[in-house]
């Protein structure tokens, strides 16, 4: 049954640029990006509770650093650039992080909101670097003697990333660092009685959740090939907490499903750009009422199968 | 001074007085987020956008019926207070005893959808909003101030001054303190905590009003005017979360620092001062300036 589907789904997420119009590919691409930092914040706050409100700023600085390694060094092969821009970013949630362990809950969230706005900002005022307000055209990346210049090689690119992080997700839940993380989540002070590190663990989310927003930063800048300040906006992190809030808290499943789901409303929504909060700000409000656990937990309600978290 | 000349007292005095009039603005804000706060301890992220669509409502009156500012004053306050009361009625009431991570959830979903719904039914333009105060500068000593300074400074003030003695001297203050302290207790002393919960949301968006109608010559009425209310939680923070006297101050202080930041940094870090100063205030004070740490119960 979970081998079937798996396989039929990887069946489709290879073939789908066969069989799907060019701007669905890149629609898919864009689901894929939007996954990634789904899980990254579904491991910040599903797994440790630690709300963010500023994950577009994260998303912004893996953007900008990809594009501008990109536009400075074009030799560099394209994994490295995407390392670089996790790691840039996971150094920024790293410091961060330390000075936010104080606080939790809506003190963290208005930190981590302020932390957007500063973002951008600062993208606005580093105009020698970033072009401010004008925007920063990133060339087509390469790998070995390959151009990235087609929706098609691009998506695989993203696909390929996104599999090996939610490979890499899995494993970091299902193992003694994902227990620790829901230990945390569900009573700090009974975690840390039972000899979890609550400052370690909790700045170990932090960094990994940056560094898979960075990551996909990296692939946003690939893909949309365009970056500016005002793409990076508050609204974009309330999408991604909307995201993991319909998809599912604690389930990377529900991560991808949420990205999915929001992902292509907002898009079938872009020709009705001023019902799109009031959509939004419905679903946020349904999803909480009505379905706490997100997609997820009602796909467990329907088919109840044993040991299966993710 | 980093930069240009010195200043001279009187236009020092001017800045510090419009910086005491938006600190004012930020302290109503700041107030109304502390008095949900304190009943439910639930922060309500839709506190901007329900002054925004108070005071609208209040614009729409005048411009339809013709009213004197004083009538729309009203309307504003009485729009907010219904819409307040359905709202926490209708979709709050149901996740109270949720984690306040969801009512979090529900009020941000709550603040995109009212920022919306003003855009559908007054577009998302600006607009200009009549004053209560005359516009010819006041001299005081050698020192020019705009009357609009004074006046939204002595409203302000006013208002404190009346919520100050609502809570110290009637029923529904004491029991709204109760429930603040705490709410079991509360509830045993027979004290109903949902009509509390109720008191709570419609006092404070009728504040938020007053603060929109204040503010609205001044900033333009828009729909995107409900973001004070971020500053309202800066400065919230500032005089530690939950204080009254300490919100009030903390607007203040926000509002003088926000003015005279551009005179000494670059002017191009203004808008950040807000966000800049929350940060610093939440890593290096979590308290507040005057606040002690809380020591959590297990």
């Amino acid at each position: 049954m979970r081998a079937a589907a798996l396989g039929s789904g990887a069946v489709v997420v290879l073939g789908w640029p066969w069989a799907a119009p060019r701007y669905f590919v890149f629609l898919a691409s864009l689901i894929a990006i939007n996954a990634i930092v789904a899980i990254g914040l579904n491991l910040l706050t599903g797994y440790t509770n630690q709300l963010s409100f500023g994950h577009a700023g994260f998303l912004a600085i893996g953007a900008y650093a990809a594009a501008i390694l990109t536009i400075r060094a074009p030799l560099v092969p394209l994994p490295v650039t995407l390392l670089a821009a996790g790691l840039v970013t996971a150094a920024v949630g790293l410091a961060l992080g330390v000075p936010c362990l104080r606080l939790e809950g809506l003190y963290l969230a208005m930190a981590t909101l302020a932390f957007g706005f500063v973002v951008v900002e600062a993208i606005l005022n580093l105009d020698w670097l970033t072009r401010g307000n004008d925007g920063l055209r990133v060339p087509a990346a390469r790998i070995g003697p390959w151009a990235l210049t087609t929706d098609t090689s691009r998506y695989y690119v993203v696909v390929t990333v996104a599999a090996l992080l939610i490979l890499a997700a899995r494993n970091i839940t299902r193992t003694r660092t994902g227990r620790a993380l829901l230990a945390v989540r569900e009573s700090e002070i009974a975690a840390q009685a039972s000899g979890v590190h609550l400052a370690a663990y909790k700045t170990l989310a932090f960094v990994v959740s940056a560094f898979y927003t960075g990551v996909a930063g990296g692939l946003f800048a690939l893909v949309v090939g365009f970056l500016s300040p005002d793409s990076f906006d508050v609204f974009l992190s309330v999408d991604f907490v909307a995201m993991i809030i319909v998809g599912g808290l604690g389930s990377i499943l529900g991560s991808v499903m949420g990205a999915a789901v929001i992902t292509t409303l907002n898009d079938s929504l872009a020709g009705f750009q001023s019902y799109r909060p009031l959509v939004f700000g419905a679903i946020l409000i349904v999803s909480m009422l009505f379905m706490p656990g997100g997609i997820a937990s009602a796909l467990h309600k329907i088919q109840p199968r044993q040991g299966d978290r993710a | 001074m980093g930069e240009g000349a010195p200043l001279t007292t009187a236009a020092l005095a001017h800045v510090v007085v419009s910086g005491l009039a938006t600190g004012s603005i930020y302290a109503l804000m700041a107030l109304s987020l502390v008095i949900i706060y304190n009943a439910t301890r639930t922060l309500n992220f839709a506190q901007g956008e329900m002054l925004m669509i108070s005071t609208f409502v209040g614009w729409t009156a005048l411009q339809l019926l013709r009213a004197p500012l004083l009538v729309a004053l009203l309307v504003a306050v009485g729009a907010a207070a219904l819409l307040a009361w359905v709202l926490e009625r209708t979709i709050i009431r149901h996740a109270i005893s949720a984690t306040h991570f969801d009512v979090l959830i529900i009020t941000l979903g709550l603040s995109l959808m009212l920022r919306s719904a003003a855009g559908l039914l007054w577009t998302h333009d600006e607009f200009p909003f009549p004053s209560f105060f005359g516009s010819r500068p006041l001299g005081v000593g050698a020192a020019r101030v705009a009357p609009a300074s004074l006046g939204i400074i002595g409203a302000s003030l006013a208002l404190m001054l009346a919520l100050g003695a609502l809570f110290r001297w009637t029923r529904l203050g004491r029991a709204m303190r109760a429930v603040a302290q705490n709410q079991r207790a509360a509830r045993l002393m027979g004290i109903s905590v949902e009509r509390v919960y109720s008191a709570s949301w419609i006092l404070a968006a009728a504040v938020g009003a007053v603060a929109g109608v204040l503010i609205a010559p001044v900033v333009f009425l828009s729909s995107q005017m409900g973001l004070v209310a971020i500053n309202g939680f800066t400065a919230a923070v500032l005089g530690g979360f939950g204080s009254m006297p300490g919100a009030v101050v903390g607007g203040m202080v926000l509002g003088v620092l926000e003015n005279l930041a551009p005179l000494y940094l670059p002017a191009s870090i203004k808008h950040s001062v807000p966000f800049l100063v929350m940060i610093t205030i939440l890593i290096v004070r979590p308290g507040g300036l005057f606040g002690r740490v809380a020591t959590r119960k297990v």
